[in-house]
């Protein structure tokens, strides 16, 4: 039996499940994180639920900025000029 | 001018925030409101792309920086340093974005469930880590992914859509979240890890479509 048809929703995965943006975020006591890679050694599962809320979150984080529209820029600083 | 008592003036100088902003805003609140474009020029392009992650819309974001600054204006004097001066800024951005939204005809809040994303079968497949996520991130990097991400971002429901971009976008942390939204750090990370399993969810279509 191949360990993805092993896997089961057990207890110990689902308390993973809740905790994972927790754990990414460093956010988790040690004892926690320490229980959550044990398991996660055991679970390939959990561990590419793992890795694709990771990418997920590089992906947000790598999202680049917009230049501001001149047009906005220009309203801007007339609406200080206008304020001061 | 106002008058502080001196254990007033104690417990402002012990609960004041000094970041890169405070000299500034210093020099402004003195009188210097040349400086004021300084403050522009620091803040205009993340609050207009905060703005466009929120709406979606050139129109309604340049209308939040706009809106944002005019208040920002007007408070100035007030701030207290109580908090960073960029928390403030975007807690008066985050307050307009929610006036300006149930003003409009967009969708309705609805709260997620964690259920929703818990993997149906896990026996499907599950543990083959798909090829967006094992390869190095330059190499999936794309202009169309960026667009289905941000019609993802739009999707979600606002109250999961402000955690998500000031956390994972505008880089705040779980507490500056909770402080601009008004919100407990747990509320924060519960809303969190909702909407970045809806994204991923959204991503994992996005791909198999492909």
């Amino acid at each position: 039996m191949s360990s993805e048809s092993a896997h089961q929703h057990n207890a110990a995965c689902l308390e993973l499940f809740a905790k994972l943006s927790e754990y990414l975020d460093r956010e988790l006591e040690p004892d926690t994180c320490e229980k959550i890679e044990q398991h996660l050694k055991d679970c390939p599962p959990c561990r590419s639920c793992l890795q694709t809320l990771k990418r997920t979150v590089e992906f947000c984080k790598s999202m680049k900025n917009k230049p501001v529209p001149s047009e906005l820029s220009s309203r801007l600083r007339s609406m200080l000029e206008q304020l001061r | 001018m106002m008058m502080r008592t001196k254990a007033e003036s104690s417990k402002f100088k012990k609960n004041r925030k000094i970041d890169q902003d405070t000299a500034l805003i210093e020099a402004i609140n003195n009188g210097d409101h040349e400086l004021f474009t300084e403050i522009v020029k620091r803040y205009e392009r993340p609050l207009y792309n905060f703005g466009l992650k929120m709406c979606g819309e050139q129109r309604d974001a340049e209308d939040i920086v706009q809106e944002t600054f005019l208040n920002v204006f007007r408070y100035l004097k007030d701030f207290r340093f109580e908090t960073k001066f960029k928390n403030w800024l975007y807690r008066i951005a985050t307050s307009i974005c929610i006036k300006k939204r149930r003003k409009s005809k967009f969708a309705p809040d609805h709260e997620l469930s964690l259920e929703e994303f818990i993997p149906k079968d896990p026996a499907a497949g599950t543990d083959r880590l798909p090829k967006w996520a094992a390869l190095p991130l330059d190499t999936v990097l794309s202009e169309e992914l960026y667009n289905k991400l941000q019609e993802a971002i739009l999707e979600l429901p606002e109250n999961y859509r402000l955690v998500l971009v000031l956390r994972d976008m505008e880089g705040f942390s779980t507490a500056e979240t909770a402080q601009i939204l008004n919100l407990t750090p747990a509320n924060v990370k519960v809303r969190l890890h909702r909407a970045r399993l809806f994204l991923r969810d959204k991503l994992k279509g996005y791909y198999h479509e492909q």
